[in-house]
Parts: C-alpha cells; sequence; structure tokens
C-alpha cells in the first residue's frame, strides 16, 4: 500500500488499453456534446440558415453574372456564410464548458475515470461536425460555381478552407474562454469586445498589412475587379496556415488550462505557436515586388501575358483563364455587325481584354477608352449587363471609329451605335433599361460600357425605342442604306429620325446645339 | 470477510483544521453506515476514498487498487460510484441522457453497450418510464435516484454515498432504502449518514466519525450494546442524564449514567451512536 497524498509518485506508464479507451471515451463525449450544441437556438437557427440558403443556391439557376463565375473569386465568397454559425458555436460551445461548473456537477465528475482536460479536448472536438458541414457546404457551393458552363479561372483550396478553419477557431476560442472566465456573459462580451478592438485596431494602424489579415476572414472591400488568379494577390495559404496554428494554440492553451500540463502538450502549444507566428508573418507580406510588376503589365500592356484567336474577321484576345470566352464575344460580335452598314459590317475589329490590376482586388477604377482604331474593350466580367455594355463598346467603336473618341458620339450617331448594339438583341428593351445607368426607358441617361459610355438625351431616347418596337429586317434596311449619313460625324438626332422614319422628337437637341 | 477497500493513517488538514485524523478503516462488502455530527469529517473522508482530494498523508487502497499513481487513480475511479450530497443535475438534459453523459466520463465508449447500461440503471432505481423526460420535470425524489443511477452506472464495485437520504420525504427516503439495500448486494457500499435509522436499517457495519478520527467500527448491534444498561425511564428529566426527552407516553427517556434502581429500557442504535459521542466530549474535556 503506497501513499495516497497530494504529492503522489505518478506512474509514468500507462497501459495502451488505457490510452486506447480513454480516446474511445473522448471521441464519444464529443459527439454527446456536438449533439447537444444543436439543442442550443443560436446553433440550429444558423446552421438551418447557413445550409438551407446554400442548398437553395446550389439548386437554383441563377441568370446574369452569376452563370459566368471566375472561380478566384468564388472560392473567396464561400468564406461570408458560415459568419454567423461561428459566433452562434463560439458562445454556445461557452456555455457547453462550462454547463458543468454552472450545474454543479463538478463534483461528481471530477472523480470520474475522464480527467478534466481529456473533456476540454472534447468540447474542442465536438465543433468539428460543424466544420465538416461547413466544409461540404463549402465543397458543394464552389463544385457548383465550378460546373457551370461559363465559369473561368481557379480557386485556391486554402481559401476554400478559411470558412471550416473559422468554425473550428470560434469553437476553439469559446472552450479557451470557458477555461479562463468561467462565466457565460464572457463570450456574448468577447464576441462585442473583438468587434470593437478590431476595428481600434485597424483605425489605429492605418488598416496596415499584418493587421488586415489578423482576422479570421478578410474580404476585399469596395473593389469590383476580377484579377486573373495570378494577380490576385492574397496570402491565402499563410493564412490558412495562421488559422490553423491559432486553432492548435488555442484548443491546447484550453487543455493546459484545464490541467493537462504534460511535456508533449506544452511542446505542442509552443509548435503551435511558432506556426502562427510563420503563418501571421508571412500573410503581412503585401504584394510583392514580382506582383506588382504582373499588375503593371497586365493593366498597361495586356497583351503580354494574352492569346488571340481568330474568330470570323475580328481578332479577340484574352488572359488566359478567359480564352474560353472568345465565343460568346464573337457571338456579341457578328450580332452587332450584321446590322451595321457599309465597310462597318466587314470591319475586322480587335477585341482586347483588359483590367486595371494596379490596384489590386480593392481597386475600382475605371479603364481607359482605346486609342487604336477599331479595338474594342472587354472585361473580365461576363454575364448579365456586361453583355448589352459589351454590344454598346462595339457599336460605338463601329460608328465613331475607336474607342477615345467619347465626346464626339454624342450627336445622333447615338441613335445608331444603340441601334446597332441592342437592334439584334433577344430582349432590347429589357437591355435599353439595363445598359443605362438609372435603368430607364425615356428620358436622358448615361449608357455604360467596358470603357467610357455615351449620353443619350431624352429625344435619342425616344427614337431608339422607336426603332427597336419596329420590324428588325425594315430598320435594319434603312440603316444600311443611309449608313454614311447615319455615321457622319455631327449628323443631327432630328436628321436620323428622318432618315430611319421614326417620329422626330420635339425640341431634341443634340450635344453640338447644347 | 476480505476487506474490499482499506484506509490506513489517514490525515488531512484544512488550513488549522483537522479534516481526518489517523484514520484508519476497513470495508467489506455490503452497506457500511459512517454516522458522525455536522463537521465531523465524513465528507472529507468520503472524498479522500473517492479521490476527489487527496489526504496530506497515509493510504487507501480501493479493491486492490492505489490510487497513488496516475494509473492506479483512474483504475479506483472505474470501480467508483460516487453520490455526493446535493449532487449537480443537468436540467436540460432527460435523465436517460445524463446518466449517458456519465457513462461516457466512466468510459463506457462502446454506444449500444452504454445504452444497454443506462436503460439497466434506469430501470434499476425504477426510472425507466420517465428516462425521456427532462429532469427539470421530475420531482426531487426522481432526481436524486437519477444522481443515484449515475453512480451505479458501470456497475461500479464500490459506491461511496454522502447522504443521500436528506430531503426526502418518508415515503421516497423507504424507496431509496430498498435502493440503497439492493446496491449493497455484491459490491461494497459507504454510506454516509445522519440517519440512525438508515443505518440500522441497511448497514450491516457502522463506523462512527467525530473530529476527524473513527470513535467505533463494528456492527450496528455492537454500536446499540454500547448503550446496555444506559437507558432508562423517568416521570422527570433525569439531572445525570447526558440526554433526556419526553416521549409520547409523557414518560423521560433518559441516556447516560442511570441512577441505581432507574426502569432501564431496551436501547437503540441512536442511544449507541449518542453515547459514542458523548464519551469522546468527555475525552476531549478531561484533556
Amino acid at each position: 500500500m503506497s501513499l495516497a497524498t497530494k504529492t503522489p509518485a505518478e506512474s509514468a506508464a500507462v497501459p495502451e488499453d488505457d490510452q486506447r479507451r480513454a480516446w474511445a471515451a473522448v471521441f464519444a463525449l464529443a459527439r454527446f456534446e456536438a449533439r447537444d450544441l444543436l439543442r442550443y437556438i443560436p446553433v440550429l437557427v444558423t446552421l438551418v440558415l447557413y445550409v438551407g440558403y446554400a442548398a437553395w443556391t446550389l439548386f437554383h439557376q441563377h441568370d446574369g453574372m452569376d452563370a459566368f463565375p471566375a472561380l478566384q473569386d468564388a472560392d473567396r465568397a464561400t468564406q461570408a456564410g458560415p459568419l454567423l454559425l461561428g459566433i452562434a458555436l463560439f458562445v454556445c460551445v461557452n456555455r457547453c464548458t462550462l454547463r458543468s461548473r454552472k450545474r454543479g456537477t463538478d463534483r461528481q465528475f471530477d472523480v470520474l475515470v475522464m480527467e478534466p482536460w481529456r473533456r476540454t479536448v472534447a468540447h474542442v472536438l465536438s465543433v468539428t461536425p460543424f466544420a465538416a458541414v461547413t466544409a461540404l457546404v463549402v465543397l458543394g457551393e464552389f463544385t457548383r460555381q465550378a460546373l457551370r458552363a461559363g465559369a473561368v479561372g481557379h480557386g485556391s483550396p486554402a481559401e476554400l478552407a478559411v470558412g471550416p478553419l473559422y468554425v473550428l477557431l470560434c469553437g476553439a476560442f469559446g472552450v479557451l474562454l470557458a477555461r479562463l472566465v468561467p462565466s457565460t456573459f464572457a463570450a456574448p462580451v468577447g464576441v462585442i469586445g473583438l468587434f470593437v478592438l478590431s476595428v481600434f485596431v485597424s483605425a489605429g494602424t492605418n488598416d496596415a498589412e499584418w493587421t488586415r489579415w489578423l482576422p479570421p476572414i478578410v474580404g476585399e472591400d469596395g473593389g469590383n475587379t476580377v484579377l486573373p488568379s495570378d494577380l490576385i494577390g492574397r496570402p491565402a495559404a499563410w493564412h490558412a496556415l495562421y488559422l490553423t496554428g491559432l486553432i492548435l494554440l488555442l484548443a491546447l492553451c484550453a487543455v493546459l488550462a484545464s490541467g493537462g500540463r504534460t511535456l508533449s502538450l506544452k511542446a505542442g502549444a509552443a509548435g503551435a505557436l511558432a506556426l502562427t507566428l510563420a503563418g501571421a508573418v508571412g500573410q503581412a507580406g503585401g504584394a510583392s515586388p514580382e506582383l506588382t510588376a504582373a499588375r503593371e503589365q497586365a493593366s498597361v500592356a495586356p497583351h503580354r501575358d494574352q492569346s488571340c484567336v481568330r474568330r470570323g474577321g475580328s481578332t479577340y484576345c484574352a488572359f488566359p483563364e478567359w480564352s474560353v470566352r472568345a465565343g460568346d464575344w464573337a457571338g456579341v460580335v457578328d450580332r452587332v455587325q450584321s446590322l451595321a452598314g457599309g465597310t462597318a459590317a466587314r470591319q475586322p475589329l480587335l477585341v482586347r481584354q483588359r483590367v486595371e490590376a494596379r490596384y489590386g482586388l480593392g481597386g475600382d477604377s475605371a479603364i481607359d477608352p482605346l486609342t487604336t482604331p477599331y479595338q474594342v474593350t472587354v472585361g473580365t466580367r461576363w454575364g448579365g449587363n456586361r453583355v448589352p455594355e459589351f454590344a454598346v463598346g462595339v457599336a460605338y467603336v463601329l460608328v465613331a471609329g475607336d474607342e477615345s473618341k467619347g465626346g464626339e458620339l454624342c450627336d445622333g450617331r447615338v441613335v445608331t451605335a444603340m441601334w446597332l448594339a441592342l437592334g439584334g438583341d433577344p430582349h432590347p428593351m429589357a437591355d435599353l433599361a439595363n445598359v443605362r445607368l438609372d435603368d430607364s426607358v425615356t428620358g436622358s441617361a448615361y449608357v455604360l460600357a467596358p470603357t467610357s459610355g455615351l449620353s443619350m438625351t431624352a429625344g435619342q431616347t425616344d427614337v431608339v425605342r422607336e426603332l427597336l418596337h419596329r420590324p428588325r429586317g425594315e430598320v435594319t434596311a434603312s440603316v444600311r442604306r443611309h449608313w454614311t449619313e447615319l455615321t457622319a460625324p455631327g449628323v443631327s438626332t432630328a436628321r436620323v429620325a428622318r432618315v430611319l422614319g421614326t417620329e422626330v422628337p420635339k425640341g431634341a437637341k443634340d450635344c453640338a446645339e447644347e | 470477510m476480505t476487506a474490499t477497500v482499506s484506509a490506513s493513517g489517514l490525515h488531512l488538514r484544512y488550513g488549522g483544521t483537522r479534516a481526518l485524523d489517523d484514520v484508519s478503516l476497513r470495508l467489506t462488502p455490503g452497506v457500511t453506515g459512517l454516522l458522525g455530527p455536522n463537521g465531523a469529517g465524513k465528507t472529507t473522508l468520503l472524498r479522500v476514498l473517492a479521490t476527489a482530494v487527496p489526504a496530506d498523508r497515509g493510504s487507501f487502497t480501493v479493491l486492490g487498487h492505489d490510487p497513488g499513481s496516475s494509473h492506479g487513480r483512474q483504475e479506483v475511479r472505474r470501480s467508483l460510484g460516487y453520490l455526493p450530497q446535493s449532487p449537480g443535475l443537468q436540467p436540460d438534459f432527460s435523465a436517460f441522457e445524463f446518466v449517458d453523459y456519465v457513462a461516457i466520463l466512466k468510459e463506457l465508449s462502446d454506444r449500444t453497450a452504454r445504452h444497454r447500461e443506462v436503460r439497466r440503471v434506469l430501470e434499476e432505481v425504477d426510472l425507466g418510464d420517465v428516462r425521456a423526460k427532462r429532469i427539470k420535470k421530475l420531482s426531487g425524489g426522481m432526481r436524486q435516484r437519477v444522481a443515484l443511477a449515475a453512480a451505479l452506472v458501470g456497475d461500479p464495485g464500490f459506491l461511496v454515498l454522502d447522504e443521500p437520504t436528506v430531503g426526502l420525504d418518508p415515503e421516497q427516503r423507504m424507496r431509496f432504502r430498498e435502493l440503497i439495500a439492493q446496491a449493497g448486494e455484491g459490491r461494497t457500499v459507504l454510506l454516509s449518514t445522519h440517519q440512525t435509522e438508515d443505518v440500522a436499517m441497511l448497514c450491516h457495519r457502522v463506523l462512527v466519525m467525530a473530529r476527524g478520527r473513527i470513535l467505533f467500527e463494528g456492527t450496528p448491534a455492537e454500536l446499540t450494546a454500547r448503550a446496555a444498561g444506559r437507558v432508562w425511564s423517568s416521570t422527570e428529566r433525569a439531572p445525570g442524564a447526558k440526554a433526556g426527552w419526553r416521549t409520547g407516553t409523557g414518560s423521560f427517556r433518559n441516556v447516560g449514567d442511570p441512577p441505581a434502581g432507574a426502569d432501564l429500557l431496551e436501547p437503540t442504535l441512536e442511544d449507541g451512536y449518542l453515547l459514542t459521542l458523548d464519551d469522546v466530549d468527555a475525552e476531549v474535556a478531561t484533556a
């Protein structure tokens, strides 16, 4: 009989069977705790909303730009979905971890076979099924996008991993908080505190790169730009490493705080800290000189990165990930040219894909018009309004000669250009509204195009609207017959209306007359 | 009979208080009662034997396992069922879930076998019909039985019960006695209680504890015998009595040293317990 004192001589040798049994029980407890988490309304509601919304989007046929996703953006788009689920798990895992203390069952449970530190491990593991569900949802969302006929680009596994890692991080943090501050109020206060802290840190450091990447989910604000994968410049792999290290660090700290102070756990915590720091340093580097140079080149000299194909009489140059889209562009060009007259009907065009990459994903600056005759800009987004906008750009070049003559195209030629852009469109009136900034089909408005758009007066709008309501063949014949007059610089809208046989708008004033 | 639980020279101090003062004991299969006044050290002894707190000095074994090593402590815990005074429960769990939860913490990881065992103990404590009910919807007696079921799950060889009948109405207490007696069949049960009736009805052995020490270890009959010739009846409260009270018949029942020619009465276990405590008080006063 040996002493059972406060400093017992611990036996180092623990039978393997005991270990196996102990870990089997930890996993059983983790399953129990995971089931119990589902009883918490915040977890249940956010999970149902997250999965339900994802399922709805999965089976719902998207039109417009959604049908032409860029996968280098689609991967990042999966990260915000589990945001609320993570917060709910953080609060509820914290409550589950504190349950025993709150209900006074510690006294019974402390003399049971499973040690408190193993119970902590089980609490951390209880979030794993939710992370697995998140991973499935993320995979489903991304696969659905990748399987769309119009999908282009490449996704990043590291970006896709952020959602599930975020869920695990929330769980580990909730457990650690419970072990450090044994109060159920700590978690809600912690959520608010973290939000306030992130605002202050962001403001205090002027949104520096190293602080920008500290939160688990890092969105890109303000930008509407789709960049080629190589130019994205997000340190996604470093960030995934940072999150992985942080999860392990928080989980191991929680285990250490629960009394599991073995050497291997301490070493594991030190290793996790090293991982976290390595990830944090790696992700804080910002854009490398090579990336900056590549972005500059893609913005000012895209031809160096692009390959071109000929379709019909025209040439289509695209960044490698978009080369499959040349057919869509050619369809629009052919449709617009089929309505044109004179040499414009057979004029070879060079359609050049262009992007403003110098400001990264956050940039939202307009692309300057091309000055070379019969070159047309097409952006990196496609589908929806981008299609008629491109048609406007093509029509504009066929009528005016090049993109840079934006100021000149405010006379009667606007009518011709808009007819070319929309006349062959299956839904011309809808697209007339779509390309106008205010979505109107009456009055004056600004018309969008890939580079500089054009302004339509109320009178020009009236004429275009009337043309779009008339039989296409009849208008096309008139346009072809009077092509030279209709595209002559300075031709008035009233003259164009008379030539095309529409009602002459009253008091119509073109730019030259104003 | 071979001892299943034995302790030797257990000492434990809380600040300046000797909670356990050289406690040695030997428990055998069956129910052993642990009697003592408040502050006697009963709960501390139970917590030490349940490995909830380590003793400063001394040693003990439970079913051959020595809690001095980590492995030994785990083995003791594997053999242990512990029902503390005012046990905590999870009110939002059903009775089944709570006992299942405890079973997992006892490392019963095979789901099918565990659920079978949980159903068995719930049947054993007569809660089979309400096992799906939330604990918060159960009566006080039922809750106490849930706690007992949690202590019994895994069929522990050593059951430690700390005042399990406190707060129960007489009917519930009787039901609980049945359960404890049933639990004592084939296992070692240490039952701490203030109720001498519980000990008289349930226990084959009894320990009396005061001031952190074991004052008596023997059978209930031996404890009762300590009061033989020291209980008497009188019309007035006897001045020399250690304790005396008017009974329902109007006469006084006195415990202590009777005067010559006193009308002696049959002693009870409670009389023996009171006199054992009184003897130690007298020793302390003399010292």
